[in-house]
């Protein structure tokens, strides 16, 4: 699964620490989303979503594998 | 009133080792290996002042030890207790089979593995009404 988080996170000027305190999760749970280890769960990826002004669809993309 | 309003989060896992590392100790004591008694002692404060050390910070660990992680740390967590068990069922399922062909008793083996295979069931009974 690929993701834009870190691309949105960048143009926000946030950090990954300060992204996860908004969400509510650690720094090292963002890094891991945006490297693509870690996929995250519905409600939070509904909240990264919100966070972002968009939908999850337009963040999370299934590569052809998934 | 819960474990986790008497007890700031950090001291937790911190409390768990001095409680049962005390209860080992006495029990230890109680049956006459005094040294090993006090050794024991030794281990688990410093086990503890690491614990609560470590616990302080801010990783992945430190959260885990906290019980305050996130859904990623919580399920880490999950995953490394699994791991935990299935090396515990392995070492109880293979000691038992080793000292049955010995012709000995397995003692607390066959505890071991009546345990963990009646609580499998029992979980997943309760865990299928669930999801």
């Amino acid at each position: 699964m690929k993701n834009r988080v870190r691309e949105l996170r960048s143009a926000g000027g946030l950090s990954q620490g300060a992204l996860g305190a908004e969400l509510g999760v650690s720094r090292q749970t963002i890094n891991s989303i945006e490297q693509g280890r870690y996929l995250p769960s519905l409600p939070l990826a509904m909240a990264i979503a919100r966070h972002f002004t968009t939908t999850v669809e337009d963040i999370f993309e299934p590569e052809e594998n998934d | 009133m819960q474990l986790s309003t008497l007890l700031p989060k950090r001291t937790r896992s911190t409390a768990v080792l001095v409680v049962f590392g005390g209860a080992l100790a006495a029990a230890t004591w109680l049956s006459g290996d005094h040294g090993f008694a006090v050794a024991l002692v030794v281990f688990y404060l410093v086990a503890a002042v690491v614990v609560y050390l470590v616990a302080g910070g801010s990783s992945d660990v430190a959260a885990i030890m906290r019980t305050d992680g996130d859904e990623r740390q919580r399920s880490l967590d999950h995953e490394a207790t699994r791991w935990s068990g299935i090396a515990m069922a392995a070492v109880a399922l293979v000691a038992t089979v080793v000292l049955v062909a010995q012709g000995k008793d397995p003692g607390g083996y066959v505890w071991i593995c009546t345990v963990g295979g009646f609580s499998y069931v029992v979980a997943l009974f309760l865990l299928r009404r669930r999801r």
